[in-house]
Parts: C-alpha cells; sequence; structure tokens
C-alpha cells in the first residue's frame, strides 16, 4: 500500500489545490467548442425520427432461453435502453440484469468484424463469398455423417431452416448443448407428468418446497417466476406463501427463504421420501417405499435435524397446494434422476398436480417448438470427435471448450475435427480452435423467430427484429448465414429468398391465418407483426398424466466419504453471468454477486467451521484439487453453504473471449470430473470432489460488503426472544 | 524539517503544471474581435442569406427566397434539440433545380447524396454539455403562442442568420446571457397562454407573483429551478 507519507489530510490538500488551479485557469472560458465537433445528420430520415426523441421497437431478448419479450429505446439511430415489452405474458414489461445488459452485447468493442480464416496462430480476415466457397470446398466429397454441427437451443424458423440444411448435407449429427439446462428435471418430469415442462403455478401456491431450483436467480424463466413470486408473497387468501428452500449452496432464491436447509449434498431425494413418509398420508405402494424412512434415518443420512423436517411437514400439511420444485442442486448427481423422481413423487402426494402444476400448452406449429439443448449432446459429440469422425464441424450459440467439464478433454478432442468452423460473437475459447470464424450479427440487429421453452399463457412466437442498423458492414445473422449455406445445396428451392429476412416473411405471411392475421392483406399483418414483436397463438393443452411410476424409484445409499477428496464442488450458477457466454458485458461483471457481493472475480465459498478446521480466512488463495484439475482461488467465508461443499461461480475464467472476460477469475469447468447422471447420461455437475489446501498467499476481497462482512457484527436485524423466556409484566 | 517543506513543494509543483495545462489546452475564446463566434471552415458554404434573405424586387437572381427558418430545421419545434436537417432534405428542392446543378457546393451536395453519406457539419452552436437548452419549448412560446415571426425568435439566440452564409454564431450563449432575457419581466398573462399559478412555466428566475393590482398583469422571472437547464 501506500507508505510514502502522505495521509488522507495531505491527500485531501493537493486535490483541492489542483481543483482551484484547473478552476482558475478555466476562468473565463467555458467548454463551448464552436466549430469543433462534428454534427451528423441522417441522409434519409423518416417521420419518426426526431432527434433527441426516443423510439420504441419490439423484440426479444437472445440473452438467455426464457424468451422474454424487450422494447428498445432507438434515438438518434441508436439504441440505448432495453425493458420488457408489457404484452408479453412471459416477463410482462420486465426484463433482469442480464437483459438490460444486452446493449454490451451489441456496443461490445471485441466483437468480431469480419470473417477470420486460420494462418497459423493468426485469423486473417477474407470476404464472406471465399468463406462460403472455402464450405463448400471443404464439404466435397464429405459424407453426411462425417459432417456435425454444435448448438445452443435453437427454435423458430431458424431450427426449420438448419433441419432443411442438416438434411441436404444428409446428417443427423445436430448436438444441441447447453452447459446449464435443467436436463435430468425434464426427464424426470415427462415421466411424472407426461409433459418436460409443466407450467408452475408459483403464485396459486400457499407454500414451495424447492430443492435447490433458483427460480429467482437462474432456473429456466427467473422474470417470470418472480412476477409469481411477488404474487405469492402477497398471497392467495391473505396468507402469506412460505418458501422453504432445500440445497447444499445457497442460491438467490435460498437467500429469500423463510427456511433455509443445508441438506448433504446428494440427499435431496431422502429428504423428499422422509418427508412423504413423516407426511403419513400416503398409501398402497408409495407408503411400502418410504416406509423405511424414517425420521431419525432420514435426518443421519440429510443432516436436516428431526425438528426441521417436522416442521417442514406441518407446513405442507396445513397448507394446501403447495408446490414443490427439482431444481438444478437435485438433479447434478449420478442418481439425480431418482432425486426428481422422488421430488416429484412428493408433489403427487400431496396432491398438487393439476393445481399448481399445471399443464402447458402446445404450440401449433411443432417444427417451430424448442430443440432444448442439455449436456449429455456435448458428450456424444465429444465421443464422435475423439473418435475422429469428423470432417467438418459446425459450431454455434454455445462454447464447449470453455464450458465442457475438464475430464472431456474437449480441446484436445476438438481439434481432431477436420475443418471447423464457428459463427461467433466474439473470438471465445470454441472459436479460437475454429479455423473459419463467421462473425455474427448482435442480437439486436438480427432478424429471427424465437419460441421460448417455458411457455405461459398460451403459446406464443417472439419476433426478433433489427432495433438499428448493423454497426459493422460485414457481420451477418445467423438466418443468412445458414440460408446461404443451403442455397449451395438447394439453390432451386430457395433462390427466392434473398436473405433471411425474405424468407422470414413469406413465410410468417404463408400461414397469416394461423397466426391471426386472416383477413388482413400482407403489409398490414406483417408490420403489425413487428409492431407487436409477439405473435400470440391459441395453443391446446397438453394432457398431464400425474403418476409418478414407483417400481423404478430407488434411493442409492449415501455416497460415502471420500479419503482423497472430501469435499464436493458445487458448481455456482449465477443469475447475470451463467454459463459465461456473457461475461465480456462488463456490467455483469460488475454488478456484484447478490450472496456475497463480490466483483470481477471468482471466489470459493467455504463453511465457516471448514474454513476454522483447515485454517482458513477471507482472502487466502486456495488451491482446489480434483482428480481431473486443479484451480486457484480466493476464499469468501459463507455460512450458506454445507460444510462438505465448496462452492466457485460458473462464467469466469476466460483465456479468450474480450477484454472485460479474459483474464478475470477462474473456470471451475476445467476441474469438473466427467461423472453422468445414470439415466439420462447427462453431465452430473455436483459430482465432482475436490480437497482443498492453502497456497500461502492472501488477497484483499473485492467486494461492496462492509468489513462486518454478513454477520452484521453479531446484531440481527430484529432480534427475538422465546415467550416462555420473558417476563412480559417487567417489560412493559 | 523535510516533512514541511514537502507538501507546499508539491503543491505550488502540482498547481503550475495543472495551470500550464490548462493554460495550452485553452478552449476557442467566447467572443473574437468583432464580438462572434469563431468562423468555421463547413464542408459545404450553406448560403443560408441566399435561403432565408430578403426577396429582392430588382433581381430574382440575387436577394433570398424568403424561405421559413422551420422548413429546413423541422426538428427545432418537435424536440429539444434541433438537429441539422437530413440530407434528403436539401434533395427534396435541389433535385429538381437544374439551374444551379452546375455549381460547385451543389455537385459536392450531389456527391455526398450519391454516396448515401451525411454531410459531417461542425457544430456552430455548441452548449456545454451540462446545459439543456430546449428548442421545442421557446418555438411554442414565441411563435406558437405569441406569433411573433420566426427569424425574429430564432434570432434571439442565433442572430440576424438571414444575413450570413456559413452561420457564426453571434451570441455569447453563457449562463449571464441567458439571464439577460430570463430576468426581465415577462407578462404571463393568458394571452401569453401561460397559466398564472400553473406549476408549467415560469420564465424568469423565480416563481411568478400576483400583484394586488389587478388591473397589472403578473409578472414572471423565468425558470426558478436550477435543473430546467441544469439537468
Amino acid at each position: 500500500m501506500i507508505d510514502s507519507g502522505i495521509d488522507r489530510r495531505d491527500f485531501l490538500k493537493v486535490l483541492g489545490w489542483s481543483g482551484a488551479a484547473v478552476a482558475l485557469s478555466g476562468c473565463g472560458n467555458t467548454s463551448i467548442e464552436d466549430g469543433k465537433e462534428t454534427v451528423v445528420s441522417y441522409v434519409e430520415a423518416n417521420d419518426y425520427m426526431v432527434p433527441g426523441i426516443g423510439v420504441y421497437f419490439n423484440s426479444t431478448c437472445a440473452q438467455c432461453d426464457a424468451g422474454c419479450s424487450i422494447n428498445g429505446r432507438i434515438r438518434e439511430g441508436r439504441v440505448l435502453k432495453l425493458e420488457g415489452n408489457p404484452d408479453s405474458a412471459i416477463n410482462k414489461g420486465k426484463l433482469c440484469g442480464l437483459g438490460q445488459a444486452g446493449v454490451q452485447h451489441h456496443y461490445n468493442p471485441d466483437r468480431v468484424r469480419e470473417p477470420l480464416l486460420r494462418k497459423g496462430n493468426k485469423g486473417e480476415a477474407i470476404s464472406w463469398d471465399k468463406a462460403y466457397a472455402l464450405i463448400a470446398e471443404k464439404m466435397a466429397g464429405v459424407q453426411g455423417d462425417e459432417i456435425a454441427l454444435l448448438s445452443g437451443g435453437v427454435s423458430g424458423h431458424l431450427k426449420v431452416l438448419l433441419g432443411n440444411y442438416l438434411d441436404s448435407l444428409n446428417t443427423k449429427n445436430h448436438f444441441v448443448y447447453e452447459a446449464v439446462a435443467p436436463g435430468v428435471v425434464r426427464a424426470a418430469n415427462q415421466k411424472a407428468y407426461g409433459v418436460e415442462m409443466p407450467r408452475y403455478r408459483l403464485d396459486k401456491a400457499k407454500v414451495i418446497l424447492s430443492f435447490g431450483a433458483d427460480f429467482l436467480g437462474a432456473w429456466v424463466s427467473p422474470v417470470h417466476f418472480s412476477q409469481q413470486y411477488a404474487q405469492f408473497r402477497k398471497g392467495v387468501d391473505g396468507q402469506r406463501g412460505v418458501l422453504v428452500q432445500v440445497e447444499s449452496k445457497m442460491t438467490l432464491t435460498g437467500a429469500n427463504a423463510d427456511r433455509w436447509l443445508a441438506v448433504k449434498p446428494g440427499t435431496e431425494g431422502v429428504l423428499a421420501l422422509g418427508i412423504i413418509n413423516a407426511l403419513g398420508t400416503a398409501a398402497g405402494e408409495v407408503a411400502d417405499l418410504v416406509k423405511e424412512y424414517s425420521l431419525v434415518r432420514v435426518s443421519r443420512e440429510t443432516g436436516v435435524s428431526v425438528s426441521q423436517i417436522e416442521k417442514v411437514t406441518a407446513l405442507l400439511k396445513m397448507r394446501s397446494p403447495s408446490l414443490v420444485l427439482a431444481g438444478s442442486a437435485a438433479e447434478g448427481y449420478a442418481h439425480g434422476s431418482q432425486n426428481a423422481a422422488a421430488i416429484n413423487l412428493l408433489n403427487q402426494v400431496l396432491g398438487n398436480v393439476g393445481k399448481t402444476i399445471e399443464a402447458p400448452v402446445s404450440v401449433p406449429f411443432p417444427q417451430m417448438v424448442p430443440s432444448k439443448g442439455n449436456t449429455a449432446a456435448l458428450k456424444k459429440f465429444n465421443d464422435g470427435l475423439s473418435a475422429g469422425k469428423y470432417k467438418v464441424v459446425f459450431s454455434f450459440g454455445a462454447n464447449p471448450v470453455f464450458t465442457a467439464p475438464g475430464a472431456f478433454k474437449f480441446k484436445d478432442n476438438f481439434a481432431k475435427a477436420g475443418f471447423k468452423v464457428a459463427f461467433a460473437h466474439y473470438l471465445d475459447e470454441t472459436a479460437l480452435q475454429a479455423d473459419l470464424v463467421l462473425p455474427l450479427d448482435s442480437a439486436l440487429e438480427d432478424w429471427g423467430t424465437q419460441v421460448p421453452e417455458y411457455l405461459t399463457e398460451g403459446a406464443q412466437i417472439n419476433i426478433q427484429q433489427p432495433l438499428m442498423e448493423k454497426l459493422h458492414a460485414n457481420t451477418r445473422g445467423v438466418g443468412d448465414i445458414v440460408l446461404a449455406l443451403l442455397k449451395q445445396k438447394k439453390s432451386e428451392e430457395y433462390k427466392s429468398y434473398e436473405d433471411y429476412y425474405a424468407y422470414l416473411r413469406s413465410a410468417l405471411l404463408q400461414n397469416k391465418g394461423a397466426l391471426g392475421g386472416g383477413g388482413a392483406d400482407d403489409d398490414t399483418f406483417w408490420t403489425d407483426t413487428l409492431s407487436r414483436g409477439i405473435v400470440k397463438l391459441a395453443g391446446s393443452a397438453v394432457g398431464l398424466t400425474g403418476h409418478q411410476n414407483v417400481a423404478g424409484l430407488k434411493l442409492p445409499a449415501v455416497a460415502e466419504e471420500n479419503e482423497h477428496y472430501p469435499l464436493y464442488l458445487i458448481p455456482g450458477v449465477t443469475a447475470s453471468l451463467r454459463d459465461g457466454r456473457h461475461t465480456n458485458q462488463p456490467w455483469l461483471q460488475e454488478s456484484p454477486d447478490p450472496l456475497t457481493t463480490i466483483v470481477w472475480d471468482s471466489w470459493v465459498e467455504i463453511h465457516p467451521k471448514k474454513a476454522t478446521e483447515l485454517g482458513i480466512v477471507e482472502g487466502d488463495i486456495v488451491e482446489v484439487t480434483s482428480r481431473t484439475g486443479s484451480v486457484k482461488a480466493q476464499v469468501y467465508i459463507f455460512p450458506g453453504i454445507h460444510p462438505e461443499a465448496v462452492s466457485i461461480p460458473v462464467g469466469r475464467g476466460h483465456d479468450a473471449m474480450g477484454r472485460y472476460a479474459k483474464g478475470y477469475g477462474v473456470n471451475p469447468f476445467q476441474i469438473m470430473d466427467a461423472v453422468f447422471e445414470v439415466e439420462t447420461g447427462e453431465l452430473a455437475m455436483h459430482e465432482t470432489r475436490v480437497k482443498i489446501h492453502k497456497t500461502g498467499q492472501r488477497v484483499l476481497v473485492v467486494k461492496d460488503e462492509g468489513a462486518a462482512g454478513a454477520l452484521q457484527m453479531g446484531r440481527k436485524i430484529a432480534s427475538r426472544v422465546s415467550t416462555d423466556q420473558i417476563d412480559l409484566s417487567k417489560e412493559v | 524539517m523535510y516533512r514541511y517543506l514537502r507538501l507546499p513543494i508539491l503543491l505550488v509543483g502540482l498547481f503550475l503544471a495543472v495551470s500550464a495545462y490548462a493554460a495550452n489546452n485553452s478552449q476557442p475564446a467566447l467572443t473574437t474581435e468583432d464580438g462572434l463566434g469563431p468562423q468555421v471552415q463547413q464542408p459545404i458554404e450553406f448560403p443560408h442569406n441566399r435561403h432565408a434573405g430578403l426577396h429582392d424586387a430588382s433581381d430574382p437572381n440575387k436577394g433570398g427566397m424568403e424561405i421559413n427558418c422551420q422548413y429546413c430545421h423541422t426538428y427545432a419545434r418537435r424536440s429539444a434539440v434541433a438537429g441539422i436537417p437530413p440530407l434528403q432534405k436539401c434533395m427534396g428542392c435541389h433535385n429538381s433545380i437544374d439551374s444551379v446543378k452546375d455549381r460547385p457546393r451543389i455537385k459536392e451536395l450531389f456527391k455526398y447524396w450519391e454516396a448515401k453519406k451525411p454531410i459531417p457539419w461542425k457544430k456552430v452552436h455548441d452548449l456545454p454539455d451540462f446545459v439543456r437548452f430546449n428548442h421545442e419549448r421557446h418555438v411554442k412560446r414565441f411563435v406558437e403562442q405569441q406569433n411573433r415571426p420566426v427569424q425574429e425568435a430564432c434570432g434571439y439566440c442565433h442572430g440576424d442568420v438571414k444575413e450570413m452564409t456559413v452561420a457564426r454564431r453571434q451570441k455569447p450563449l453563457a449562463m449571464g446571457w441567458c439571464a439577460s432575457c430570463h430576468e426581465k419581466d415577462h407578462p404571463v398573462t393568458a394571452e401569453g397562454g401561460t397559466p398564472v399559478d400553473g406549476q408549467a412555466y415560469w420564465y424568469s428566475f423565480q416563481k411568478p407573483v400576483k400583484t394586488s393590482d389587478s388591473a397589472l398583469a403578473p409578472k414572471a422571472k423565468g425558470p426558478n429551478d436550477c435543473w430546467q437547464c441544469h439537468k
């Protein structure tokens, strides 16, 4: 630190004097700079374009898959601010911080601006014609099954077009990958309810028991759930809803809960069955299944005290309907399906199916329904790469080199593919490994349609449209690229579409009647659709089965202690960074983590008890080692974590991508073991075991919260004492 | 001893350094010798006098065309900022004025149009970023409510533009100068369109006062809040 003898008082003196100097010498001048600044006018202006007055366009947020509709303010041809579109049933005019940061995706200085062809370690800018010609050349003579496409979740017309392209290549190798996706829960729901994602009605529930579902932060459709949550807290009939969160690492939702139960990692299912047993309302085979789960046994295995289980059970008995959610913490284990099945069974026993778990609507256009990403797809892709099966590989909307678990050795396997094409916004880790990088339009420059996975009231198709002119002349929309590639194969069929916009317009106009525009002429319908930004559809409700098959439900014995790697590694998924695809947006880096208030860096959450045991204090740099690898990061002592677990947030630790992402923090994906969920083959994200040891270095943790920490100096917000310990006559 | 000397030396040094820096980076003088703003080099020397000047009855090829300021500067009455007319506006007329198409300035104009490039005009009237002047409000007040001639109303701040070729700043546009109008007593009768007790418009730096003498209209003294301009 500074020890040159300048104290605070001296510093202020210097500051004052230099300020005075500026003021004196600037005297008489104002900052008028006539004739210096250029004032740029429009070449051609529409009537509604008035300098200084904002115009608003509707579009769709592309920061995550929830499909919130946005409303962007544009002034002087520049998009300045995004808010929610009130007409959307999903976000009803609201938008989360991640969505707000969408403008920083658009104006990001690190966007790729030209098609780049690998020349050794450098990318050489080439023309689009050359890039397309190169792809055609590399495709020549390649069999269909030697071509693979890895993408994030796709829906809408892009999915249709992409499907047609893959058909034209005669390949079925489309791997839809999302690093953080409820893959196991989807499969478990399919079994229990007959649908992958039922419609959860948090607003109708009187109690929510959530097993690690961070629905206020990063789970499925957080903006929508936040609004339902507000209703839930207001209460159905004046009775304020009670939230109980069961998880091993506190999430944002856990922090909001009335009762937060730290459960031993992986025993969520045991607790669910224990609660069914304690409820005592089950009969038949369910009762047979749970009868072994006595309070004492459950308490011993989960680490949740008997009285806590009794309280939760009493609450569930007292208040109906309730809602039990299985989230990423429950599904992240090798027996994740069983955990989720046990939790779904609890819902069934409580009679919530049909009340707070409703049937979703189906989208009338099944070809546009989203291909949902999961991690099993990455494994298949990785296996194929490792076997050297693919000669041409396309990748977009995902960054597997960054998000694949270290045990996959994905980067090495990726290198085995013959010719790698990445459609990218940034030169992220995956794009850096590609042979050809095609620069994409930002989400605020591109055309598209999107069907959200989680639909709320009725079905809807979201329209994505440019909010302003393109910033860089040589970027292209994903749809335009796919269309251009498709033209290489089926030029006759697609030659009438000049670009993706033309394709989109004609595709929507062809179905005008079904989209609610019957009778309107084409132009009116089109303008109307664009100005709304949403096409609402009357979808029919899908049937809910509501029957969890008990026969296959068998929870494994609780995992034994691992001598070498005693701790569980819980990857923390935060509301702002998610899987790290937006880390190069500085607003997200600088907005403090809601629980630890740390900015711009990663941290290792350790329970105070464990820290004392290991002699660790806040700011110690520790090495977290798994069988796969190790990372070093600062410690944050956090009471909201199970003593047998440590947590590192995902999303940081990029070694590429851009100036705001590169070099900040560490990437826990790197040390993740390749353990899979037994039934679904999804990656079991919470199964990695680690050990930690001090490196001896210590840093000052950069965070917003004060020195006292989250402990409030031992004081409580409102102190309380139980009535039997107080003599009221003396108090008054 | 050393300790006592160090701070004054530091302070004096810093003062000199900052003063020198500020002096070297002096902004353009507020007014030139003739009391006007600096001459500004524009990419095209736009002749305001030809467009907005008075007719010359003797020779239609001399004189001006008396075009209303608002015909081109159409944003001034619609927005806080006046903006610059889009190129399209110039072309709207000049596409069909064949007689001047061979003039160098018009040729230059067509070049920009054909390249679909905006003309990089230089700002002649530039306020500091901490001042919000609202054009719309002033145009509404003087032109629409009080029916004053447009050139007079615009001229309060922009000077006699119809006599200029390339526009040049004629007024200081400093706060004291703003006050020179806003501290005058303005009648705020219904004739001026301003509600006497209304919150909406106080034209000077103080709230309007009703005088006991009902024959005399109440007087107002400008926006009485700093944030009306400094926001």
